[in-house]
């Protein structure tokens, strides 16, 4: 059995990551057909229900209302639609932003990769959450600012990383063979170091996926993110720690659902450094 | 010992100083190109265009943006970050009234992190091959994926709701005041002789400077536990070995000392982290400090505190980073050679 399965898939974690992130992506993408109710009905004489398996629960809601009489499950699948747009178009942004840098600082070197570091210690020396709320000042809120602000942001993650392993390879014999050979700087940095550095970038892109999940409920959480009308797991956690006392299940979910989400993503990536066999520090993961 | 050091701290300092300088110009860049006009918004509602337009040169508005952030740096250098547009108050005063509370959190917090984080990195080391530590690393996995907010959140529904057991809003109980002084609670309560103020405080600061602090621990465990990997692999230890030393001596006094240091270095980028992360804590505890004053500021669009709260963060994340970098730089006298 095991060996029907290709070598990065004979890994426990990758395949628990990638078994919730199908979860989350199949609730994401048939929500409509998922949910049982919309998400935006509101029942003001059924506010505050308890999950099922509490007393008093409606078997019609099964993890409950909210302060607005909703179904708590509904939003939770609508809301993995924000979650997933995001953690995939944000973290292959800035993947393509942060890796054009990186093989062009490690490639070149000289003045473009100090230019490329001075540019990264500027970006270091922002809290990330800073830097995402400033920008969202500055971009005005909806979904295609949340998703640049996190490109903005996280580019350096990747530069960083990556950077120094192409600076390794970039140092081997079969890149100055390919030089020698006289290719042209644009096929060794695609056909020759891409390849070399792929596994690592797969993995990084992993590991951001769920950086990119916590920064957009972050936003939502301090009303940043989308509009009110589309649900969003950290809309939910603000709107739930108003009633906290009133139903601490509604604030409960949504946190799991986030807590999931992103071990999800993190286990895929451990499980990939694994079995991709990745020389990744752990100070580069960081 | 220090004079070697001492050089290369400046130069660290100088390069921190020009870091600033970039930043600052970065922050006014993108918070003038917002759709918001702070002319329209310093002035009555009831002001006339012409109004609104003498504030505007005012206030230099008309200007290019380079000009505008000249004059801004003059004032700046001054001590004159402006006036809020909410409060109507000196931005200054604002942000100094609420950093001390952000910095005895961040401290705190970086206090619980160190430790746990030495703690686990230690312990994973130890058990190094064992059931115990592929069960340790699958929990700092599970640390990992918890970011300090839902750490936050849980705590507040475990000892706030369920087990009544702490407060979760604020800095003191309702009925105390604070005491006058730096600002720094547990520093003032102690300096006025007030021990209730003092176990009020360290009550407050439970559960924020716990969620902060382990959310960012298990990085710093990983760490420990890859660079004690690596340095094991070293001739020196074998030799420690020979020589017939213990391990625990081995591991404490002969192995520590170089698996500190890459952990060191992580720990100045996390610290910076970690003084962000502060923001999200104290919105969810009501914290009176510097993200809450962000927080607010953001919703009432008050640009000159956001600006001048940016730059706060950003200072005290520079600070943080040029203190560890020369801590590094007095521990690791490889480096102090060039």
């Amino acid at each position: 059995m095991r060996n029907i399965l290709p070598p990065w898939l004979r890994s426990a974690r990758v395949i628990i990551g990638l078994s919730i992130i199908a979860v989350i992506a199949l609730c994401a993408v048939f929500a409509p057909l998922l949910a049982p109710h919309d998400p935006n009905e509101q029942n003001l004489l059924t506010t505050f229900l308890p999950p099922v398996w509490a007393q008093g629960a409606d078997s019609a809601y099964l993890l409950g209302t909210d302060s607005l009489g909703r179904d708590v499950l509904s939003r939770l699948i609508y809301g993995a639609r924000v979650a997933m747009m995001v953690a995939v178009i944000a973290s292959f942004g800035a993947m393509v932003i942060g890796a054009t840098l990186a093989y062009l600082a490690g490639y070149f070197g000289g003045r473009i990769d100090s230019l490329i570091g001075r540019a990264v210690d500027v970006w270091m020396s922002f809290p990330p959450v800073i830097m995402s709320l400033i920008l969202m000042v500055g971009l005005g809120v909806g979904l295609r600012n949340v998703i640049l602000a996190i490109v903005i942001v996280d580019w350096t993650r990747f530069c960083r990383v990556l950077r120094s392993e192409v600076l390794v390879v970039a140092s081997k014999d079969y890149i100055a063979a390919a030089r020698l050979v006289g290719f042209s700087h644009w096929r060794i940095i695609t056909r020759e170091i891409i390849p070399a550095s792929l596994p690592l970038l797969i993995t990084l892109v992993s590991l951001e996926m769920g950086i990119a999940v916590i920064v957009e409920a972050v936003l939502s959480f301090v009303g940043l993110s989308v509009s009110s009308q589309t649900p969003a797991w950290g809309q939910m956690i603000a709107d739930a720690r108003q009633y906290i006392y009133d139903s601490p299940w509604n604030l409960l979910f949504p946190a799991l659902t986030i807590f999931f989400a992103v071990f999800g993503f993190n286990m895929l990536g451990d499980g990939l450094r694994r079995t991709l066999d990745v020389r990744l520090t752990a100070v580069q993961r960081v | 010992m220090m004079t070697g050091v001492l050089p290369l701290v400046g130069r660290r300092l100088v390069a921190s100083v020009f870091i600033l300088l970039i930043v600052s110009f970065l922050l006014f860049v993108v918070l003038h190109v917002l759709p918001v006009d702070p002319a329209a918004m310093s002035v009555p509602p009831n002001a006339t265009l012409a109004e609104i337009e003498a504030k505007r040169v005012e206030m230099g508005l008309d200007r290019p943006l380079y000009v505008q952030y000249g004059i801004w740096l003059g004032q700046v250098a001054h001590g004159d970050f402006g006036t809020s547009i909410h409060f109507r108050r000196g931005v200054l005063g604002l942000v100094m009234a609420t950093l001390p509370a952000t910095i005895e959190l961040a401290l705190l917090s970086m206090i619980v992190a160190t430790v746990l984080g030495l703690a686990g990195g230690l312990l994973l080391f130890h058990t190094r091959g064992t059931r115990t530590e592929k069960a340790i690393d699958f929990g700092s996995i599970l640390l990992l994926s918890t970011p300090e907010f839902l750490w936050a959140l849980f705590f507040i529904l475990m000892f706030g709701v369920a087990l009544p057991l702490l407060p979760f809003t604020g800095r003191l109980d309702p009925n105390m005041s604070l005491p006058a002084g730096t600002g720094f609670l547990l520093f003032d309560s102690l300096y006025a002789g007030r021990p209730d103020i003092f176990w009020s405080a360290v009550r407050h600061l439970i559960m924020p400077s716990l969620a902060l602090g382990i959310a960012f621990s298990p990085t710093i465990m990983r760490v420990l536990r890859s660079s004690f990997l690596d340095v094991y692999q070293e001739d020196y230890i074998h030799l420690a070995r020979l020589r017939g030393l213990s391990e625990r001596r081995i591991l404490l006094r002969h192995a520590l000392k170089n698996a500190i240091l890459p952990t060191l270095s992580l720990m100045g980028v996390q610290f910076g982290f970690l003084f962000g992360g502060t923001l999200l804590v104290e919105v969810i505890y009501s914290y009176p400090g510097l993200g809450n004053l962000m927080v607010d500021a953001v919703r009432n669009a008050d640009l000159p505190i956001i600006q001048a709260v940016g730059l706060a963060y950003c200072v005290v994340v520079l600070m943080i980073n040029t203190i560890v970098d020369s801590l590094y730089l007095v521990l690791n006298p490889k480096l102090r050679l060039r």
